[in-house]
């Protein structure tokens, strides 16, 4: 599989009045295959959005290279810097950017146009795009009549009727309410497969990255943490920040005494855990609510008895204190304990990281501002 | 379910069964207010112009209709408004586009050079020009004229084209505002998704940009063309003298020459409904083109939009920006300094020809002083009053929402539509003497009511947008904490509104402090306003003391513009 | 501490008569959640407790105080009802700082100086904000001024708190931290409280008792969280209360069996009623399991990876159908592949007649 999208090195700083110095991107690698679905995952602040502007050749790089189906299209060492408009990208961005002083056709007709085809071929394929995004009968339409997922639709429409061999999705569900977003996804998905273009797709919503992704990237703070499928991120993050962002976590903090991992200030029973050989004096068990098993008592595990259960619509939830801390825990609706119950609590293969580290959280927070 | 207007209309139903009251009050007030404010003189109006004592005649509007001179004047209005309009446009535009879209330098200052039209009137800046280029005597005029060696002088600014020329340097920045701020509100994924899609930047600014600025710059257009045709001092200073007139100074002309008779003012009001007619027609189309077309492009994320790198053209559009604004902004402004220090005027402007005298002669004089006075008092008491009318009546149609709201709402904002000239011959035919024995002619206090009605409009837009912004839920909090009705105004929705109020004010005092439109109809001999002290000494052919005497009022008006920038960047808003 | 009754309340706004013949009994110290679709008339029933609406029929008292009774023509103002309140916008009052937003009531109710000092730097301590007191409301984040909306609604120690969808605009992980925490300042003071939302994840984990209203402004089922997800009372609540499928239910020559475009047969239990016609099966996607050996087969449109679930569209004959498997099945059964052919299990079906006009499914 050739590689659609390469990221050599690269990084982007910039001064800005209230922040002063700021790396945005700091040293990023990674290359995109053909036909994938890649997703940029991030909180804001982290540097997602700064590389697609510079993939897209609204931002230049500070130091590093991109290449595009092959070609280099931004160089530091070369000087080199080509214009958005001849990228040859597909783009939709989150508040659709549709022309409202120009129908759907219209709107969907323009980088034909731009390109000077001929009027019966740019008939034919802006009804060609219409039709793969649902729209036929609309064309005379104009967007400030249409409800926001159609306006995405016409966005979309206009994105590949170019045929372009890479897709940029900047956060384009965002702005669309829930039910919608789950079938644009599909839509999404579908034209992928029909025409086999390469999609980079950036979101702060990790669920919706998971959905859509052959394999995305996490990062934060212009650094990136994790590169790898949804499912090895979820099951095998990294770090204590891949973990947390992705799913619900539950972190315990312990101390190792004897080899035996105990919640930190409260050595009176130990978690019935497997200790790593090289963990530290105090580390951190990290671990999600539908990954601890209960069972009842003395079956092995950490006793301890049911603080509250909650009925979800399609989960029980039960609060259950481990320590000073109180486990959520959710288990499907057959599995049921009273509320006061004793239990013995499991953690299936957690997790283990160094202990907390402060003076991440408030770097995270000051970007938060950028 | 939120509630995006004012306070809850659930409220206003519940306290309005509760008991006879101030709602019922204030309502009541509003609209006896506004008929004796607004109403009584547009009908006097109408009434004079088609009826003679007590019986319907046409014949007197028709013989103002056929008239040589009025149809000249009206030619010469649609004429003047609508070139000023066409290259008013383009200047703004083009400034708006350099500022908002380019990387040209300094930007603050170029800014801060426009905000200075705004702050003066026109009429002040026709008279520079006069002294400048004046047909017969203008000084950069005489110095052309020997420099080239030719025989007549070269520029005539006392010409329908002069007449353009002023009024656009002084009305291109309401297309410039207009257009800049859409500009840099503008969602710029709207332009980056032309450029994604193969557009180069020339193709993005006439496909993409321009057209989304187009309500802009019509509404910025449209502001230009009404406010050409109902505007008295520039055609004043430049045509009045040689005959070229238009409908509002041929207004003044007609009633001026008949001493102030009933038979002149009646003429007068007859040509009044002509020229209201022709701004009608204006206000309607503006109506349509802008109802037509305004698209939300404002964006959500503060994304600086991308400058278009000038290169090459960057100092050349500099400079030629730069030189031209300080052409049109600050040489009129330093010629009427200049001016005023000269013993005699057509003396050469040299160092030896300076004195204070001018001064010392506009100072000893009663009528400065008087003026200066009467100016003070009529725009401070008609910004107070009018500040709170205006809530008044913003709040009782939003909030109190009474049956006739909507008339309440149309009759405050009318004679935002009628010119000054006109609403001045209004309040002359509706408090001389012919209702109820009310004669307030010569009197400081008929330029106060005519004031009244032309201001209120302004404070009222103000203290409405401001309401809007108090959502019902703040007002309702109040109640549920237990406060009364009468409680929740005062602690929380009079609070909230105050700065739009106090801006208000402001918006009223310094544009009445220097006009002269409304006050040149109504002035008696001891009631002139500053602005018509100005034109009659000039008038009367006093032209250093003119200069000297404007030098004043520039100097008041910078002076008065500090204080409230610095008031107002203070307070703490909403 | 009061308990709230809501007596056949009836309003109507215009023509349209938004909630009709209402009652709804609050008990007194429980947190009891309000949920609908939107325009149901929740925010309209909140709006007649507090005294800003008055309803056409009906009775409403707190505790033993009357604050409403059409036919005795009582209708107390709405500044004496004493009932706090935290609205979903906050309104919060932007020209007056935290501190002085929580003194307010206080002040109204003429409450002495020193005593409105110390209470309300209580409440302030309560939803931890007693450093930000004289902070103006715009210096806040979204999350700060709700806390701040709370500690103006708990200061005067009130029988009833209402809250109308106090954490819809903050984002996921701040509604959990302020879910918890309203959950102890109940505990702590003790208050009623009637708690509005369309938010039903929020509402189960939040409530003692829950209330559903339907679409016609009428009270569908009141009961615990148990009640509501494992004995919900009609289709409106199951269908309301998370994910459904439907699938209309015929009654064939071989027995009873599912239309899916094609006759499905159906070899679990079904009541009479059920075969007669017209009605229909309802099914969560979580109770449907993978079985291989279960005569009934369908087809792996698509499979997406959640997180803590897999997501399914099934083919069943013609009909799609959602599934969610639970990781801890995927782990001890398996995941299924896109395009293949797996078997099915119905785990707590029910019954419903079908919807006029269609299921929502």
């Amino acid at each position: 599989m050739a590689d659609q999208i390469v990221l050599d090195h690269v990084t982007k700083r910039f001064t800005t009045k209230t922040l002063g110095n700021i790396t945005a991107v700091d040293d990023f690698n990674l290359r995109v295959h053909e036909g994938e679905c890649f997703s940029f995952l991030g909180p804001s602040g982290c540097g997602k959005s700064t590389t697609l502007r510079m993939i897209a050749g609204f931002e230049d790089l500070t130091e590093g290279e991109i290449e595009l189906c092959g070609k280099l299209v931004s160089s530091s060492k070369k000087n080199l810097y080509v214009q958005p408009e001849d990228r040859g990208l597909g783009m939709v961005f989150q508040a659709f950017a549709v022309w409202p002083h120009m129908n759907v056709f219209e709107n969907v007709a323009f980088p034909l146009r731009i390109q000077k085809i001929n009027k019966t071929d740019i008939t034919k394929r802006v009804n060609e795009a219409l039709h793969h995004t649902s729209l036929t009968g609309l064309e005379k339409a104009f967007p400030s009549d249409l409800s926001g997922g159609q306006q995405q639709r016409i966005a979309l429409a206009r994105a590949i009727v170019t045929n372009p061999k890479v897709m940029l999705l900047d956060e384009p569900l965002s702005n669309l309410d829930p039910k919608l977003r789950e079938t644009m996804r599909f839509e999404i998905k579908a034209l992928q497969r029909k025409f086999n273009f390469t999609i980079i797709f950036v979101t702060h919503d990790q669920s919706e990255a998971m959905a859509i992704s052959d394999r995305m990237m996490v990062c934060d703070m212009g650094k990136i943490m994790q590169i790898d499928t949804p499912e090895n991120l979820y099951n095998k993050p990294c770090n204590r920040f891949v973990h947390n962002f992705l799913g619900e976590s539950t972190f315990i903090n312990v101390v190792i005494r004897d080899g035996k991992a105990y919640p930190k200030g409260h050595t009176e029973q130990a978690l019935d855990l497997p200790v790593p050989p090289d963990a530290a004096a105090e580390m951190v068990v990290a671990t999600r609510p539908n990954e601890i098993a209960l069972t009842g008592p003395g079956e092995g595990g950490y006793a301890s008895h049911i603080e509250k259960r909650i009925f979800l619509t399609d989960r029980t939830e039960y609060l259950v204190p481990v320590g000073e801390q109180l486990l959520k825990v959710q288990t499907p609706h057959r599995v049921t304990f009273a509320q006061g119950e004793a239990c013995s609590v499991h953690l299936v293969e957690p997790m283990w990281y160094p202990a907390d580290d402060e003076a991440a959280e408030k770097e995270r927070a000051r970007r938060q501002l950028v | 379910m939120k509630r995006m207007d004012g306070v809850s209309p659930d409220l206003a139903a519940v306290d309005g069964r509760r008991r006879f009251n101030m709602d019922k009050m204030m309502t009541a007030v509003c609209f006896i207010l506004l008929l004796i404010i607004v109403v009584i003189p547009i009908v006097m109006i109408v009434y004079n112009a088609f009826f003679y004592e007590g019986k319907f005649e046409i014949s007197l509007f028709v013989e103002q209709l056929t008239e040589p001179n009025n149809l000249g004047a009206m030619w010469n209005t649609l004429k003047i408004a609508v070139f000023t309009t066409i290259l008013g446009t383009v200047m703004g535009v083009f400034y708006a586009w350099l500022l908002g879209r380019s990387d040209i330098p300094a930007k603050g200052l170029m800014r801060a050079l426009f905000n200075i039209p705004y702050m003066f009137p026109p009429f002040l800046g026709a008279m520079a020009w006069d002294m400048m280029f004046n047909g017969r005597s203008g000084y950069i005029n005489k110095w052309l004229r020997d420099l080239l060696g030719l025989s007549v002088m070269p520029i005539n600014i006392n010409s329908v084209w002069g007449i353009v020329f002023v009024e656009v340097s002084y009305y291109f920045p309401f297309v410039f505002m207009q257009v800049v701020s859409a500009l840099e509100r503008m969602d710029p994924t709207l332009e980056e998704s032309a450029r994604i899609a193969g557009a180069k930047q020339r193709q993005v600014i006439w496909k993409i940009t321009l057209p989304l600025v187009k309500p802009a710059i019509s509404a910025g257009a449209l502001l230009i063309l009404t406010t050409s045709l109902a505007h008295f001092g520039v055609p004043a200073i430049l045509g009045y003298a040689k005959r070229i007139y238009t409908l509002p100074t041929r207004i003044y002309e007609v009633i001026y020459n008949s001493g102030g008779s009933f038979d002149g003012i009646r003429q007068g009001a007859a040509i009044s409904v002509m020229l209201v007619v022709v701004v009608a027609a204006a206000l309607i189309l503006q109506n349509r083109i802008l109802s037509a077309g305004s698209y939300d492009i404002i964006k959500g994320k503060s994304m600086r939009p991308t400058l278009i790198k000038l290169r090459g053209a960057k100092i050349p559009l500099f400079i030629l920006a730069i030189f031209t604004l300080i052409m049109i902004v600050i040489v009129p402004l330093v010629m009427i300094v200049l001016i005023s220090f000269l013993k005699a005027y057509g003396l050469p402007l040299e160092f030896k020809n300076f004195t204070f005298a001018q001064y010392e002669k506009v100072f000893s004089a009663n009528g400065t002083i008087a003026s200066i006075r009467n100016s003070l008092f009529v725009s401070i008491t008609a910004g107070i009053i009018c500040m709170f009318l205006g809530t008044l009546v913003a709040y009782v149609v939003q909030k109190i929402r009474p049956k006739g709201k909507g008339a309440l709402e149309v009759i405050s904002m009318l004679p935002y539509a009628i010119p000054g000239t006109v609403l001045s011959i209004g309040v002359i035919l509706a408090w001389s003497g012919r209702i109820l024995g009310i004669n307030l002619y010569n009197t400081i206090w008929i330029i106060l009511v005519a004031y009244l009605a032309r201001y209120l409009s302004f404070s009222m837009k103000t203290s409405s947008a401001a309401l809007l912004q108090v959502h019902s839920s703040l007002e309702e909090a109040a109640r549920v904490c237990g406060a009364s009705h009468t409680e929740s105004l005062a602690d929380v929705t009079l609070p909230l509104i105050r700065p739009a109020m106090v801006s208000g004010f402001f918006l009223i005092f310094l544009p009445a402090m220097r006009e002269v439109t409304t006050s040149i109809l109504l002035y008696g001999p001891y009631t002139r306003t500053l602005g018509v002290q100005i034109y009659s000494l000039r008038d009367a052919g006093m032209i250093p003391q003119a200069a000297a005497l404007a030098t004043v009022a520039i100097g008041i008006i910078i002076i008065l513009n500090t204080i409230v920038t610095k008031l107002t960047k203070d307070r703490k808003g909403v | 501490m009061a308990n709230v009754r809501f007596e056949d309340i009836t309003f109507r706004y215009g023509t349209n008569t938004v909630l009709e013949h209402f009652s709804l009994d609050v008990e007194s110290g429980k947190i009891v959640c309000l949920v609908g679709p939107s325009g149901c008339g929740k925010t309209t029933l909140v709006r007649a407790l507090l005294g800003l609406i008055k309803p056409e029929t009906g009775s409403i008292t707190v505790g033993d105080r009357c604050l409403f009774d059409a036919k005795k023509r009582i209708n107390v103002a709405a500044e004496k009802r004493n009932i706090g309140i935290v609205f979903q916008d906050y309104a919060v009052w932007p020209h007056m700082t935290v501190l002085e937003n929580v003194c307010y009531p206080l002040k109204k109710q003429r409450v002495p100086k020193d005593e409105i000092q110390k209470r309300a730097m209580r409440a302030l301590e309560q939803v931890h904000m007693t450093e930000y007191a004289r902070h103006l409301p715009n210096q806040l984040s979204g999350g700060q001024q709700q806390r701040v909306a709370i500690a103006r609604a708990i200061v005067v120690d009130s029988d009833v708190l209402v809250m109308d969808e106090p954490i819809t605009n903050l984002d996921a992980k701040l509604r959990e931290e302020m879910l918890l925490e309203i959950r102890m300042i109940q505990k702590r003071l003790g208050a009623t409280i009637l708690y509005i939302t369309h938010d039903q994840q929020s509402a189960l984990q939040l409530c003692d008792k829950m209330a559903i209203m339907q679409q016609d402004g009428t009270l569908c089922q009141y009961g615990s969280d148990e009640e509501i997800i494992l004995r919900p009372a009609n289709r409106f609540t199951f269908e309301f209360i998370g994910v459904s499928n439907f699938i209309p239910v015929l009654n064939s020559a071989a027995g009873p069996a599912l239309d899916c475009g094609e006759q499905i047969p159906y070899s679990g239990d079904v009541p009479a009623e059920a075969l007669a016609g017209g009605w229909e099966i309802g099914v969560r996607p979580n109770d449907i399991v993978f079985d291989a050996g279960s005569p009934m087969r369908a087809r792996v449109d698509s499979r997406v990876f959640l997180g803590s679930e897999y997501n399914y569209f099934l083919s069943l004959g013609k009909k799609q159908i959602r599934m969610q498997q639970s990781m801890l099945d995927a782990r001890t059964q398996g995941i299924a592949d896109e395009g293949s052919e797996v078997g099915i299990r119905f785990l707590n079906v029910r019954f419903y007649p079908a919807k006029k006009g269609g299921s929502a499914a």
